[in-house]
């Protein structure tokens, strides 16, 4: 199964997703979280987005979705990209969807056995995704 | 080839969990499965498609399966809709 990691500034966010997912998605999907800096404050952690993307891979993913939310996010990403070799890489798919929306998506398309481009691509469908009703 | 005609009875209509709900379970099948509501048909596999419905309380919708399981396919999702859904009288089309 395809894992996820979320990352966010906010470690609340981040859990909080990952209730949600479980929630609709299963609890069986596996999804690790990088929230927050060490000491508990706002912010990204590079070696926090290394360790949750690492114990997806180790934990059996057969590739991980990794979702973030803004800024900084962003570059303490690649720091933490920077650490997984080429083989890893390979394993790992970063998305440009917005992080709630592109999480359940991609949470319930790995819930069914989907593949790692599968489930990126539902992720990316979060971005053009109808909320309210159109009548 | 296998269809039901149902009614949405939850009244929150198909939302996000049930939704997300009959999306796991058509995965489990072979048979392509399609939900069609008002005209609009959405692929029951995929999670940003039927959302995209947004399918209300009281609508009409038809499930239909088409494969090798497909009779099973439907059984399924009618058990994991349960009281949410009933079926439409007989020869009720979608509108």
């Amino acid at each position: 199964m395809v894992g996820l990691v979320l990352i966010s500034h906010s470690s609340s966010i981040a859990d909080g997703l990952r209730d949600m997912v479980a929630q609709v998605a299963g609890a069986e999907v596996l999804v690790a979280t990088a929230g927050g800096t060490d000491d508990g404050r706002l912010g990204t952690s590079a070696p926090r987005i290394t360790a949750a993307i690492r114990s997806t891979l180790d934990g059996g993913a057969d590739g991980t979705v990794i979702l973030l939310d803004l800024g900084s996010a962003a570059l303490s990403l690649e720091l933490a990209l920077e650490e997984f070799d080429d083989d890893e890489r390979a394993r790992l798919r970063v998305s440009e969807a917005p992080l709630v929306e592109g999480a359940i998506l991609a949470a319930v398309q790995a819930s069914v056995g989907a593949t790692l481009d599968e489930v990126a691509e539902a992720a990316a469908s979060a971005a053009s995704m109808q909320k309210m009703p159109k009548d | 080839m296998a269809e039901l005609h149902l009614t949405i009875l939850d009244p929150s209509g198909l939302h996000a969990r049930p939704a997300a709900q009959v999306v796991r379970t058509a995965g489990r099948f072979q048979s392509r499965i399609t939900i069609n509501v008002g005209g609009r048909t959405a692929d029951v596999k995929s999670l940003i498609a039927v959302l995209g419905l947004t399918i209300r309380p009281g609508a009409q919708i038809t499930l239909a399966a088409d494969g090798p399981d497909d009779a099973a396919a439907l059984a399924a999702l009618i058990a994991e809709l349960g009281a949410a859904v009933q079926p439409s009288s007989n020869g009720a089309e979608p509108s």
